[in-house]
């Protein structure tokens, strides 16, 4: 009969309806359990400890090895009143002459930043204000629609490189000179590598840079490509910060301590109108970069206060010592229980 | 509200639809607009339609849409691949059944076709072991008195067959006949309710019978049921396709939110008030300083006058920027999380039920989480607690107890003497059990005859009067046949009175074959047959034996008879043909009908029928209790049965250490005094003495309708309580009323009778057992056995809870602390709403390098099950939502506050000055993110098991491949940054600082805790490691085994010194009772 048929069939498939057992399905792969015991805690806290307070001191004494000197020019290099007028006249001499007299020996090379403080280059108006595809390929001049106000000259042709961060593009400039001897500054390498050879195109030149009324920044050579346009290259990767530095060149002499530098400065940007500040910067690097001394100091403060904590772990401990794992403290087995319900 | 169907006239009923069955939900055509609407109608998903939408306002966008649209359109298609894939599925089932051949006689013309080219008014041809593709109505068989068995498990799991008959008006017609019958079948509009139809037939001629003819649901053959052991039968098709009845109760449920799921919404709405206030502060300061400072800031070339809308950039620009702040992937998370919670219940061996060979099965893959927070348990006792495997044990007959002895009447040697010596009243008693129900007796082939029957007590009777040499060996639609000592008895079977839950009585009345003598035989609970006995027959006894029967936890049944005069029956008989013919309040105008016929009874005797408690109730109550949950017994059985259970499945403790609060009486005055002492007592007393309350269906009416709320007070402060008497609707109101006062409850039961109730409780859960399939079709979970619950609740819910709680935090945590960097960087950027992270970065951290890792936490158990199990008590954590609730939260909110300055801070001080460019920096954070929320994950997992291990750190490597790759891709903004940074000292040494400030305190903050102010969980897992052995739960049995031996003892002491007659239900040998 057909039916007994079928009955086996049910019965087979309800068979097979049993679960499978495998340590998956059940939930009971085997697992370790680590405990906050004191040991492992303490242990962990003195290991942090104990590995902290040499790295700091490391990156403490490489930082401390940097030769750094700052020099904020911005408001001895106008005497004028009217600093904002002072600045934004295109006529006046706005040479400007500071001496620094060097502390201590400094390797070469010796990296020259100029600092701007209180510049807001991370502002969504100013960071938006690019076009990556113009900068890199000749035919895409007219891919500026991200670039608004500074897009396009008067009569609609596109500004090459367009856009509020190339306009703005810094323009003092430094000569240097030690013990009266001028010497030179290198300013070839100071953009990324990467961002010459992939970011800038090499046979896209400057057109209607800075030909409106309104002048932002430094020119452009209109005969060098792009991708050679260093100082361009470098303003052009903006800062995460209103505070930040921006190399200008290097110094590949060494110079030796108390030498004096003499810096005549063109002093043209205007950071007089939003209360900005700026400072030349000349420093030496090692492993660490630049001097910072936040490394080293925080893991120096962070070792320490943790080896205080195991201390003070261990003398809790001993003081106020506590079985693991006791069932007497379950509430439920004290004598008052504290139900929520 | 009528439909008329004319048999065999295709130009009548074109308006009714095919037999084309369809359950899918969608078509090809309208499945994307539906699907999205569907999807549309959730807040989350519009919500970040609208960012969406927004993001593409290139003004104010401060990232590139993709970062909304990328994750919004794949949570979409995630979602709506899993629609259309159950929905194909479902198409497929349907085309399947569709497209199944049938036969179908059209003017005597047999013709096979497809299901689905079924129409209204057709005649169907079915043959044995055929499924019937329609709802019809019977007119044809093969058997000679026109009866068919069919198997309805498919419709309501009960897998007895069942009898279906022809109508009287249709018997004797021929096969030839049938193809070629006219007539017209009136009958109700479809509906769901497969225990009813109310319809008349007429026939045409040549067929000369102008009355109306009857229907009633057992001349109907419902679509999916099988025709078994009849050669062939013929129905007229009256409901098609989606219009049957099983087609009309395929519903489809609502989704049922969890309490946690509650919890996150609620959590997600104070998060989504925080953003608004956030983005409203930002914007008005943002808005502030572009007037003041922003326009100085020459190279930003503010214009001296903005357009109108200018004041709304800055401020919607922050709202799209704190945007994130609302994990997007929480729902596809969760909603994956809670899969696999289900998938792991299906799993689970230890919930396989070895002797039926069911598997626990989690219908709802929803709401795994409430399990682990239950508070109420409303059970029911039939086939639920107890076995529902039923034995006849004793009985009294006349005064006299039979089986008192040796606790099996069938074996009562005065019994089988009686029997011998023709007793009369034993032998009409005998008569009453074999006669008055309805089983249905199938001969095998060697002879020997078995019994199908609905109800298992009926099926217990009918065995114990076999055995009693009152066999009843066959039956059909009209006669019965019995063999008493070898000789055999004819009955004519002339009506039957159902048995209905209101009436709790079933009566048939019976001509006799020799005599002709008409015969009521009645039987049902003592309330319902002994009020119907004779004016001045003694009744004393019967009730003393029924007390003393349901204190022994037996099921008791009345017998009663009562010969009926030839005229008396006719006058009846005419009054119930209208009653059964009657179209709307059939059921009431039978009952009514039936009441007047059942009256005078001479009482033959009680009944008592043993069902056993299942494995492992006492033990898995008692758990239960343990863990915090309250246990109420809800049963449509006798109150002194009911407590008898309770106390042997440790549900209530007698004196003194217990108390049970009894709520009666015989007025409403009385009921409602007496509740109101019980509130007066369960208010004073102790709180160590274990108090429970009582009360029965009438009781619980009075209260229901005049003193709800003392009764709701009542409710809250009482941990058990027994419920007896109850129909199925107050069953669903118990739980109404305690969800109503904001407990989860979870209902279990096993039988029909129980489905309102399972579907009302947050969680229902159906016992797959001998009561058929209908609870388990209709509940969230469906177990084997209770003792199961224990695992079900304990384990998996509780696991589940604390999954869910820590996976929806971590997900706030996260996106929080994204956010957050977002605004502290927004303040060095002149509140412009400039984005620190590019889009790729952001759309990454979403989705890929914080989603994974977290998923490992679906593996994490705090505590291993077998603790868990020893100390239940521990699920008070989950059960009050300890681990998610909004001052859990905070501290995850402060966590990635801190988190967020420790890495903004760390990150820009370690990059200041000639390293702080822009794409440099943002990625220095973001690893700092990364880092920091593997070593959260890493301290917030219990266990680690190798998955866990290997998705957290390998999603680690994964974020730094991730990098590399993209930072060798030149036209991407981040083009060589990883691979500077990888090679600067100071980004791997700000990463560690990074680590150790923020997670030093987390980890200094819960070390202090967990030693000095240790949570139960955090004792318990300390417990477990210091022990030294990890056990798995099945260490546990041989200890559970012990406990239960143990419990046995102390039950029966228990039961002994409470001076009853007491038979331990647990054991045997009745000896050992005594």
């Amino acid at each position: 009969m057909s039916l007994s048929g079928s009955e086996s069939d049910s019965l087979a498939s309800r068979r097979s309806k049993k679960p499978k057992y495998s340590k998956f399905t059940q939930q009971e792969l085997p697992a370790c359990k680590p405990l906050l015991t004191p040991g492992i805690v303490i242990g962990a806290f003195s290991l942090i400890g104990i590995v902290f307070v040499p790295i700091g001191l490391a990156s403490l004494s490489a930082s401390q090895a940097v030769v750094e000197l700052v020099d904020r020019y911005d408001a001895e290099c106008v005497s004028a009143n009217d600093k904002v007028g002072f600045i934004q006249d295109t006529k006046t001499d706005k040479a400007c002459t500071r001496t620094i007299t060097v502390p201590k020996p400094m390797k070469r090379p010796i990296h020259i930043y100029y600092q701007l403080e209180n510049y807001y280059q991370n502002h969504r108006r100013y960071v938006k204000s690019r076009s990556d595809k113009q900068l890199r390929y000749k035919d895409s001049a007219h891919m500026i629609k991200n670039c608004e106000p500074e897009a396009a000259s008067e009569d609609g042709a596109p500004i090459v490189p367009c856009g509020l961060i190339a306009w703005s593009l810094f323009n003092d400039t430094y000569a240097f000179s030690v013990n009266k001897k001028s010497i030179e500054v290198n300013k070839k390498n100071i953009a990324w590598d990467s961002d010459k050879s992939n970011k800038f195109g090499s046979d896209v030149y400057p057109s209607n840079f800075q030909k409106g009324d309104l002048i932002g920044g430094a020119k452009l050579n209109d005969k060098l490509p792009l991708s050679e346009q260093e100082d361009l290259i470098v303003w052009m990767r903006t800062a995460a910060l209103p505070t930040f530095r921006k190399l200008y060149g290097r110094i590949e002499t060494d110079i030796m301590a108390s030498d004096e530098i003499t810096v005549v400065i063109q002093n043209n940007y205007n950071t007089y109108s939003f209360g900005g500040t700026k400072a030349l910067v000349l420093s030496t690097t090692s492993w660490i970069g630049g001097k910072n001394n936040f490394i080293g100091v925080a893991y120096v403060a962070i070792g320490g206060i943790c080896l205080f904590l195991a201390m003070c772990f261990v003398v809790l401990y001993v003081v106020k010592p506590r079985v693991l794992g006791d069932p007497s403290y379950l509430s439920w087995n004290k004598e008052t229980p504290d139900h929520p319900n | 509200m009528k439909r008329f169907v004319y048999i065999n006239d295709d130009s009548c009923q074109n308006s009714y639809c095919d037999n084309r069955i369809s359950n899918t939900k969608y078509t090809l055509w309208n499945f994307l607009p539906k699907n999205l609407w569907e999807q549309f109608r959730r807040f989350m998903n519009q919500y970040f339609l609208l960012i969406a939408c927004l993001q593409l306002w290139s003004r104010i966008t401060p990232v590139s849409p993709a970062t909304t649209w990328g994750p919004l359109i794949i949570i979409f298609i995630v979602s709506a691949s899993k629609e259309a894939w159950d929905d194909y599925n479902r198409y497929l089932s349907d085309k399947k059944a569709n497209e199944r051949k049938v036969w179908v006689v059209k003017d005597g013309i047999h013709r096979q076709m497809k299901a689905q080219e079924i129409h209204v008014g057709d005649l169907v041809w079915l043959h044995e072991n055929d499924e019937i593709p329609c709802d019809l109505v019977l007119i044809g068989t093969s058997d000679a008195q026109g009866i068919c068995y069919v198997e309805t498990a498919a419709l309501d799991g009960e897998i007895d067959l069942k009898t279906r008959v022809i109508p009287s008006i249709s018997a004797n017609l021929s096969p030839e006949q049938l193809g070629k019958v006219k007539g017209v079948v009136e009958c109700p509009n479809p509906d769901n309710d497969i225990r009813r139809f109310d319809a008349n037939m007429r026939l045409f001629p040549p067929i000369i019978d102008n009355e109306k003819c009857p229907l009633t649901i057992n001349n109907t053959l419902l679509q999916s049921c099988y025709l078994r052991y009849t050669e062939w039968a013929c129905g007229i098709a009256v409901y098609t396709g989606n219009e049957t009845k099983s087609g009309m109760s395929r519903g489809t449920a609502e989704p049922k939110l969890t309490a946690a799921d509650a919890m996150i919404d609620k959590l997600t709405v104070a998060i989504f008030m925080f953003q608004i206030v956030v983005v409203l502060v930002l914007g008005f300061v943002g808005n502030i300083w572009k007037d003041t400072r922003g326009l100085k800031q020459w190279y930003l070339m503010y214009p001296a006058k903005g357009p109108w809308y200018d004041f709304l950039v800055i401020p919607l620009r922050f709202e799209l920027l704190c945007s994130i702040m609302i994990p997007i992937s929480i729902k596809v998370t969760l909603d994956l999380a809670k899969a696999v919670y289900a998938k792991f219940i299906d799993w689970d061996e230890q919930m396989f039920d070895h002797e039926t060979r069911t598997p626990a099965h989690s219908a709802n893959t929803a709401i795994s989480e409430d399990l682990g927070q239950v508070e109420y348990i409303l059970s029911d006792k039939t086939g639920t607690l107890t076995e529902n495997r039923m034995i006849f044990r004793r009985c009294c007959i006349s005064d006299t107890m039979y089986g008192n002895d040796n606790g099996d009447a069938v074996k009562d040697v005065r019994l089988l003497n009686a029997v011998s010596s023709n007793d009369p009243d034993v032998i009409k008693f005998l008569m009453v059990m074999a006669l008055c129900n309805t089983v249905v007796p199938i001969k095998s082939n060697d002879g020997t005859v078995s019994y199908k029957a609905q109800s298992q007590d009926e099926e217990a009777l009918v065995n114990a009067a076999s055995n009693l040499n009152m066999m009843l060996i066959s039956k059909d639609s009209s006669t019965a046949e019995i063999c008493f000592k070898g000789s055999k008895f004819y009955y004519k079977l002339l009506d039957i009175l159902e048995f209905t839950s209101d009436r709790k009585r079933m009566s048939v009345v019976v001509k006799e074959g020799q005599t002709g003598k008409i015969l009521l035989l009645s039987k049902g609970a003592d309330e319902a047959i002994l009020p119907c006995s004779y004016p001045g027959q003694q009744i004393r006894s019967y009730l003393e034996a029924v007390e003393m029967y349901s204190q022994l936890g037996l099921r008791t049944l009345c017998l009663g008879w009562r010969e009926l005069k030839e005229d008396e029956y006719k006058d009846w008989s005419k009054k119930f043909q209208e009653a059964s013919c009657s179209l709307d309040n059939r059921e009431c105008k039978i009952a009514e009908v039936c009441h007047s016929l059942e009256r005078d009874l001479h009482i033959l005797g009680v009944t008592a029928i043993e069902d056993r408690l299942q494995d492992g109730v006492p033990e898995t109550i008692k758990l239960l209790r343990n863990a915090g949950i309250n246990v109420w017994m809800i049963t449509g059985d006798k109150q002194n049965t009911a407590i008898q259970i309770g106390l042997l499945c440790n549900l209530i403790t007698s004196e003194p250490n217990g108390q049970l609060l009894s709520i009666n009486g015989n007025s409403e005055e009385e009921v409602l005094r007496s509740l109101e002492r019980a509130l007066v007592t369960m208010k004073t007393t102790r709180e160590t003495k274990d108090l429970a309350f009582v009360l029965d269906g009438w009781a619980l009416e009075i209260i229901l309708k005049h003193s709800k709320e003392s009764f709701t007070r009542l409710a809250m402060l009482s941990r058990t309580a027994i419920c007896c008497r109850m129909t199925p609707l107050q069953k669903a109101q118990l739980v109404g009323l305690l969800k109503s006062v904001g407990y989860l409850t979870l209902a279990i039961g096993d039988g029909g009778n129980d489905v309102r109730m399972i579907q009302e409780a947050n969680i229902g859960v159906g016992i797959s057992g001998r009561e058929g399939l209908q609870a388990a079709g209709a509940a969230d979970y469906s177990i084997g056995k209770f003792k199961f619950l224990k695992r079900l609740i304990l384990v998996h819910g509780r696991y589940s809870y604390n999954r869910t709680a820590f996976l929806s935090q971590y997900s706030f945590y996260k996106s929080l602390l994204i956010c957050f960097i977002q605004i502290l960087f927004s303040f060095l950027s002149g509140l412009s709403g400039t984005s620190l992270f590019n889009s790729i970065s952001l759309m990454a951290y979403n989705v890929f390098y914080t989603s994974l890792p977290v998923m490992t936490i679906i593996f994490d158990k705090d505590i291993s099950e077998t603790t868990v199990l020893q100390y239940p008590q521990i699920l008070l954590y989950s059960q009050a939502g300890r681990l998610l609730n909004p001052s859990t939260f905070s501290g995850w909110f402060g966590r990635s506050l801190y988190h967020a300055l420790v890495i903004f801070l760390i990150t820009i001080c370690a990059y200041a000055d000639e390293k702080s460019e822009i794409d440099e920096l943002s990625m220095v954070a973001l690893s700092g993110c990364i880092w920091l929320q593997a070593f959260v994950v890493t301290l917030d997992t219990n266990s680690f098991t190798y998955p866990q291990i290997i998705l957290i750190w390998g999603n680690f490597v994964a974020f730094y491949m991730i990098n590399l790759i993209l930072s060798a891709v030149p036209t991407l903004q981040m083009y060589t940054i990883m691979f500077r940074l990888c090679s600067q000292p100071s980004y791997w040494i700000t990463m560690a600082l990074i680590v150790a400030v923020g997670m030093g305190p987390v980890l200094a903050f819960r070390y202090l805790r967990n030693l000095y102010r240790p949570s139960a969980i955090n004792l318990l897992q300390q417990i477990e490691q210091t022990n030294g052995c990890v056990q798995t739960s099945r260490d546990l049995e041989p200890a559970l085994e012990s406990a239960r031996s143990n419990l046995t003892n102390l039950l029966t002491g228990l039961c002994r010194n409470r001076g009853l007659n007491y038979q331990p239900l647990l054991s045997d040998s009745a000896e050992a009772a005594r």
